[in-house]
C-alpha cells in the first residue's frame, strides 16, 4: 500500500522540506543582504555597548565647551549645550534600533495574524478585515504616525505604537496576498483529509510558509521605521530631549547648522548608514528568499 | 468606463465613510478632556460643561460618532481652538501652498524616477543599473528632513542659488516660483528614488514576460521592444507606483513644508498638533486622507482607460 506509486504524490509541506543543510548558502553568497547584515550587527554591538563605548555622557553638559571643534577629546566636537556629539550619536543608535526591533515584532505580529485570518477565513470576516485594511492604507502612513502621537503624547511607546499602526495593513496586505494563494496547495488540502484542525493548519502550515515574503516586507518597515521616528522627533515629538536620538541631534543641530555643520550632518549619515544596510538586507531577502512571490504580491510590497 | 463608474462611486463612497470613522475614534483615544484641555487650567468648570456640551462631549460615544459624521457631511470639521476659525477654512486655506509643493516635487520625481527606472531595467546588471541602483538607495535611505537641510546649506548658504527659508511674501510669480524650487527639488529627489526603484521592478516584470521573449525571437529590433512593447504595458504598474508613492510623499512634504517653514497644510497640522488643536489636526488628517482616497479612485480608473485587458473584468 504504501508503495502505491499510481496515487499522485502529495506534495508535502514546503517550509518542512526546506530545513536542508544548503537552504542558508544563498544567502551567504548574497554580497548585499551581507553587507546590510554585517552593519546591524556592528550598530546593534554599539547600541548594547553604549555605556562603554562612548567617551562621554550623552548628557553632560559643558556651557564653556560648547560648539568645541573636533579633537582627541570631543572626535565630532560638542553641541549648543556643550555635550559630545559623538556619545550622543552613540546612544542615540539604541531609539532607533528599539523602535525598529518594537514596530517590526508588533506590526508583523498583528499584520501577519489578520492578513492570515483574512486569507484563510474568506467570506464576510475576509471582507470586513480587507475594507479596514484599505482604509487604514489610504491615510498616509507618517501622517498617522503624527495624529497618533499627538493625541498619546511623545513618548517611546506612542511612536512604537504610531508607526506599528500605520505598518499593520502593509503587512496584512502582503499576507493575505500571499496565504490566498498557500490556501489551495494540495498540501493544506491533504491536512483538511487528515483531520487537522483549522488553527493547527494555520499555524503550522500556512503562516510558516507565507514568512518569506512577509520576513521581507518586515526588514522594508523597520528602515521606515527608523525614518519615521527620525522624522518625529525631528519635529520634536519623538522621545524628549535630553535623551538623545538621531532625530533630535539634528534638529538641535539645525539652529547651527551654518558655522556647525558637523553636528546635523553626522547625525543624518547615522540614520541613512542604518536605513541603507536594512534596505539591502531586504532587497537581499528578496532576491534570495522567494523571486516567485515577489510576483505575486507586486508593488503593493511598500 | 462609464459602465464601471458606479462601482468606483460606491467604492469611494465607503472608503470615505471608513476614513471618516477610523479618524472619529482614532482621535477619541486621546486621554483627559480636550474641552478641559481647549479652555486651559483656569477654565471654570460651568464653561468646561458649555462647551463639553456644544462640542457633544457629554453624549455616549455612539451619539458622538453619528454626530460627528453627521457634521462631516456637511463639511462641519469643528472650531480650531487657536484662531476660533473653522477647521475646514483654517485647512483649505493653506491647501493651494502644499498642493503647487506637492505637485512641483511629484512632477519633478516622475521626470526623473520614470527615466531611470526603465533605463535601468533596460540594461540589468550592467553598471548603469548598478549606479542607478545605488544612487536610489540612497535616495531612499536620507531621511528627506535631512536632504533639505544640506540642500539649504549647500546650494542656499554657500552656493547662493536659492534663497534660504519659506515662502516669498511679496507677491510675483517670479519670486514664488524662486521660493518654490528648492523644496520642490528635495521633495522630487526623495520621492524621484521610490519611484525609480519599483518603477525598475515593474519593467524587469514586464521584460519577462512570454511575448517580449516571443519579440526577440522574432528579431523586433531592441529599442522597439522596450518602448513599444514593455513601456507601453509597464503603464498600469507604473502608474499604480506613483499613486502609492504620491501618498506616501504626503508625509515627506510635511517635514520639508517644517524644514523650509513654508506655509502649507503640514505647517498648519504641526502647528496643530504643537497647541493641541485636536479639532484642526482631526480636520488635517480627515481632508488628506480623502485626498488620497480620491486620487486612489482616479488611478484606479486610469488604468481601466489605459489597459483594455482590465475593461473586461
Amino acid at each position: 500500500m504504501s508503495n502505491d506509486t499510481s496515487r499522485p504524490a502529495l506534495e508535502a509541506d514546503p517550509a518542512s522540506l526546506a530545513k536542508s543543510p544548503g537552504r542558508f548558502a544563498p544567502l551567504l553568497s548574497h554580497p548585499g543582504l551581507m553587507t546590510g547584515a554585517i552593519v546591524l550587527v556592528v550598530l546593534v554591538i554599539v547600541a548594547i555597548g553604549a555605556p562603554w563605548l562612548a567617551p562621554h555622557s550623552p548628557l553632560k553638559t559643558d556651557l564653556m565647551a560648547a560648539f568645541a571643534p573636533p579633537s582627541l577629546t570631543y572626535p565630532l566636537g560638542t553641541d549648543q549645550f556643550g555635550r559630545c556629539v559623538l556619545s550622543r550619536l552613540i546612544w542615540g543608535s539604541r531609539v532607533s534600533l528599539q523602535v525598529a526591533l518594537s514596530v517590526v515584532l508588533l506590526s508583523l505580529s498583528v499584520g501577519t495574524l489578520i492578513g492570515a485570518i483574512a486569507g484563510y477565513a474568506g467570506g464576510w470576516t475576509e471582507r470586513l478585515l480587507t475594507a479596514l485594511t484599505d482604509v487604514l492604507l489610504a491615510f498616509p502612513g507618517f501622517l498617522l504616525a503624527l495624529a497618533i502621537v499627538a493625541a498619546r503624547g511623545s513618548s517611546l511607546e506612542s511612536i512604537v505604537l504610531a508607526v506599528s499602526v500605520a505598518y499593520v495593513p502593509r503587512v496584512a496586505v502582503v499576507m493575505r496576498a500571499v496565504v490566498l494563494t498557500i490556501k489551495s496547495r494540495p498540501f493544506i488540502e491533504a491536512s483538511h483529509a487528515i483531520g487537522m484542525s483549522h488553527l493547527r493548519i494555520l499555524f503550522r502550515h500556512v503562516i510558516p510558509n507565507a514568512m518569506p515574503p512577509v520576513i521581507v516586507i518586515a526588514t522594508v518597515s523597520a528602515a521606515t521605521a527608523i525614518l519615521a521616528e527620525a522624522g518625529l522627533s525631528f519635529l520634536g515629538l519623538g522621545v524628549q530631549p535630553p535623551i538623545p536620538t538621531w532625530g533630535n541631534i539634528i534638529s538641535d543641530g539645525q539652529t547651527a547648522i551654518i558655522n556647525h555643520p558637523l553636528i546635523s550632518v553626522s547625525a543624518g549619515l547615522c540614520i541613512a548608514v542604518t536605513v541603507i544596510a536594512l534596505n539591502l538586507m531586504g532587497d537581499g531577502l528578496r532576491d534570495t528568499l522567494d523571486p516567485q512571490m515577489r510576483r505575486q504580491t507586486g508593488a503593493r510590497m511598500f | 468606463m462609464s459602465r464601471h463608474l458606479p462601482r468606483y462611486l460606491v467604492q469611494l463612497l465607503g472608503t470615505v465613510i471608513g476614513v471618516v470613522t477610523v479618524t472619529f475614534f482614532l482621535m477619541r483615544a486621546i486621554p483627559g478632556d480636550p474641552a478641559l484641555y481647549m479652555l486651559g487650567d483656569y477654565a471654570t468648570s460651568d464653561s468646561v460643561a458649555a462647551l463639553r456640551a456644544k462640542l457633544g462631549l457629554d453624549r455616549p460615544v455612539i451619539e458622538q460618532y453619528l454626530l460627528f459624521m453627521q457634521r462631516a457631511v456637511t463639511g462641519d470639521l469643528g472650531t480650531s481652538v487657536v484662531t476660533g476659525q473653522a477647521a475646514l477654512t483654517e485647512i483649505l486655506h493653506s491647501v493651494p501652498w502644499s498642493i503647487s509643493l506637492a505637485v512641483s516635487g511629484m512632477a519633478i520625481a516622475i521626470a526623473i524616477g520614470v527615466p531611470l527606472g526603465v533605463i535601468s531595467a533596460s540594461r540589468q546588471g550592467t553598471w548603469v543599473d548598478t549606479a542607478v541602483m545605488i544612487v536610489a538607495l540612497g535616495g531612499i535611505s536620507f531621511p528627506v528632513f535631512w536632504i533639505g537641510l544640506v540642500a539649504i546649506l549647500g546650494l542656499s548658504h554657500w552656493a547662493g542659488l536659492f534663497p534660504t527659508l519659506g515662502a516669498s511674501s511679496e507677491k510675483g510669480l517670479w519670486t514664488s516660483l524662486h521660493h518654490l524650487a528648492l523644496p520642490a527639488l528635495v521633495l522630487g529627489v526623495s520621492v524621484a528614488a521610490y519611484i525609480a526603484r519599483l518603477t525598475r521592478s515593474a519593467m524587469l516584470e514586464v521584460l519577462s514576460q512570454d511575448y517580449i521573449r516571443v519579440a526577440r525571437a522574432l528579431g523586433v529590433p531592441e529599442r522597439r521592444i522596450l518602448y513599444r512593447l514593455a513601456l507601453r504595458n509597464a503603464m498600469v504598474p507604473i502608474l499604480a507606483v506613483i499613486s502609492v508613492t504620491f501618498a506616501w510623499s504626503l508625509g515627506n512634504a510635511i517635514l520639508v513644508e517644517v524644514v523650509f517653514s513654508r506655509p502649507g497644510l503640514g505647517s498648519t497640522i504641526m502647528k496643530a498638533v504643537l497647541a493641541r488643536d485636536y479639532q484642526l489636526v482631526q480636520a488635517g488628517l480627515l481632508l488628506l486622507a480623502t485626498a488620497v482616497v480620491l486620487l486612489n479612485t482616479t488611478f484606479d480608473a486610469l488604468y481601466v482607460v489605459i489597459d483594455p485587458r482590465l475593461r473586461s473584468r
